[in-house]
């Protein structure tokens, strides 16, 4: 399999994700793409074309869709057979989207900010620290992303109802419930992520400045904050993420003023069934809007967010 | 100061074969520090956990449920219940086949992906990014969009159609159940790919090319050279999309709605309907924990088989 058929493009050297190997990749010259190899070139071909179409048949369709008319799409159609670029116009006042995704915007945003310097300061202490019960720690910090959220929604739901009475204050149907929930069930994930990204810096700056008598917020807030924002900015993205994709705690925690964007395209979708034709053309319009957001964000800072969806995979 | 001065730089450089034993290394720890998200994690996390047994064993519905402590305890009486006159034993079926299947689905294509992606070539870089783009989708989104494509008379069915299959309803009826996976797997497949990419990654250049002198064929090289790389990967990331499916209620809340069709009345989506559409709170507590139990086998082998440390700090791992 190492004989030619490979443009010579193909073979210069280094990954995009660089490893310690790639250095020695770049010295191996112009055959180490033929050498790397894993699979022959027309199954390659194959297995990416499918999985293009697969990917992009749906991704496509939602695009054709929220631009054609609901007849249209409810008899079938993939290609949009008339124009409805009105969709995009008419669904801000079908649903109250502005609304939603403002409630969105705003709370997913300070649960961004707030969650990674929390994240940082715990991370610091359980990467540079050794106590009692750290691992305990580090463990609970991966398992507690897989208690399932419905056992937890029910409890949070009663304890914010108890806790309102016995302070005499509303907090379920404020945005405050839902800040303070999706915070705190982003902080094991992005605190795993700031974990992993504090192991690899270097320990030198920090330990000439306790050598200079700094104390440890000061190492903290004046060292490693200043050192880590990558890592920052990746935990803080996925504690965003985790806000602006939950349906399950906004659904329960939120009124209508306070309603998340999920949520608003939840209701909207779940509303439209029986008697006429949905208005399929501005639901897919909304989804559209929806993932925008998202979708930009994942392809603007892939290269980082991917290495921290991973780090709770490595053996 | 003074003393820290001197000899943090000595814990420090002894750092490295586990300073745990050094006294001094052990003060000025500013475990202050983990307070914030502690306590944070603790009030929202550990004690609605321990809320949520309190109230399964409670007779709660919407009439006690404001002053819940005080709501009658029934021992496990709804567990009882749950088991015997609820849809429970059979959301369980619905929901552990579905994310097994669905995980087991997901892995050759995650492979295939993995591998096929892991050389250069040009357009690499675009096809990465769109190879995310069903997994970042936000779940509802994703619901969503296979609502309107699996409508009766809707792209799929025309689709399917023009090649002469008329399958069902998609929604509804014995079919949704393979829905389901079907957008699971959709929608799931991008991360297994991801994790099998970076266990690839691992791969040393030497290998590649002791297989290469040797002269292997792609499959030989592929099935006794790189596959034995990525058994640990692999494994991994099948416990992490089990866990992932079990405890996914978005996509079947979004893509069926409630109350569920019966074939896909998953574990979360049928705990959800009996709290805040029946309002059987207790009985609902005990499905959730009932799920807890579900997860704890897989959640225990992950959390054995994980690195929690870098083996930089702490000792050998």
């Amino acid at each position: 399999m190492t004989t030619t058929a490979t443009p010579p493009s193909t073979a210069s050297a280094s990954r995009s994700r660089s490893t310690a190997a790639t250095i020695k990749r770049k010295a191996n010259g112009t055959r180490q793409g033929d050498i790397t190899r894993l699979l022959p070139k027309p199954l390659l071909v194959t297995v990416i074309t499918v999985l293009l179409v697969i990917v992009l048949g749906p991704v496509l369709y939602m695009l054709f869709s929220s631009v054609n008319g609901d007849a249209s799409v409810a008899g079938g159609a993939f290609f949009p057979t008339e124009l409805h670029f009105d969709n995009y116009i008419k669904v801000w006042s079908t649903v109250d989207l502005g609304n939603g995704l403002m409630n969105s915007v705003i709370v997913c945003l300070a649960v961004a900010v707030v969650c990674a310097f929390l994240a940082v300061a715990t991370a610091y202490v359980l990467v540079r620290y050794e106590f009692r019960g750290r691992l305990t720690f580090l463990r609970g910090l991966l398992g507690l992303q897989s208690i399932p959220g419905t056992l937890m929604l029910l409890p949070v739901f009663v304890l914010f109802s108890s806790a309102a009475s016995i302070l005499g204050i509303q907090i379920i149907g404020t945005r405050a419930a839902v800040f303070i929930t999706y915070l705190t069930f982003a902080l094991p994930f992005s605190t795993w992520v700031m974990v992993t990204y504090l192991r690899g810096l270097p320990k030198a700056l920090e330990e000439a400045a306790r050598i200079d008598g700094a104390s440890s917020w000061r190492i903290l807030t004046r060292i490693v904050v200043p050192l880590s924002w990558p890592g920052i900015v990746v935990s803080g993205i996925f504690a965003f993420l985790l806000g602006w994709n939950d349906v399950l705690f906004a659904s329960v925690l939120t009124n209508p003023e306070t309603r998340t964007a999920a949520v608003a395209l939840q209701v909207f979708g779940a509303t439209q069934e029986g008697g006429a034709i949905p208005l399929y053309g501005q639901m897919m319009a909304a989804s559209l809007i929806c993932a925008v957001p998202v979708v930009v964000l994942y392809l603007v800072f892939q290269r980082y967010l991917i290495g921290g969806l991973t780090s709770g995979g490595v053996k | 100061m003074a003393d820290s001065t001197l000899v943090t730089p000595t814990g420090a450089s002894g750092g490295r074969r586990g300073g745990r034993a050094k006294p001094v290394h052990l003060r000025n720890r500013p475990l202050w520090m983990l307070l914030p998200g502690g306590i944070l994690m603790i009030l929202v996390i550990v004690v609605p956990l321990v809320v949520a047994v309190l109230m399964s064993t409670l007779d709660l519905d919407q009439y006690t449920l404001q002053s819940w402590l005080q709501a009658p305890f029934i021992g496990v009486q709804n567990y009882i219940e749950a088991v015997l006159d609820s849809s429970l034993l059979r959301s369980i079926g619905i929901s552990v086949s579905f994310a097994v299947i669905a995980a087991v689905v997901t892995m050759p294509i995650g492979v295939a992906a993995a591998l096929a992606t892991q050389n250069k070539f040009r357009g690499r870089a675009l096809v990465r990014s769109l190879f995310l783009i069903p997994y970042v989708l936000p779940a509802f989104v994703v619901g969503t969009l296979w609502r309107t494509m699996l409508q009766p008379g809707g792209v799929v069915d025309s689709t399917l159609g023009s090649i002469g299959i008329h399958s069902g309803l998609w929604l509804n009826g014995p079919l949704s159940y393979w829905s389901l996976i079907i957008v699971q797997i959709w929608t799931s497949w991008p991360f297994f790919y991801l994790l099998v990419l970076a266990g690839l990654q691992s791969v040393d250049h030497e290998v590649h090319e002791a297989a290469a002198i040797d002269g292997a064929t792609w499959w030989i090289k592929l099935r006794y050279v790189i596959l034995p790389y990525l058994r640990g990967p692999i494994f991994l990331a099948l416990i992490i999309a089990f866990l992932h499916n079990i405890n996914a209620f978005t996509l079947p809340f979004v893509l069926f709605g409630v109350p569920a069709p019966q074939d896909v009345d998953v574990l979360p989506v049928l705990t959800y309907v009996t709290s805040f559409q029946s309002f059987r709170f207790g009985l609902s507590a005990a499905m959730a924990i009932c799920s807890l139990i579900l997860i704890a086998i897989p959640l225990f082998v992950y959390l054995r088989a994980v690195k929690l440390d870098s083996g930089d700090e702490g000792e050998k791992r």
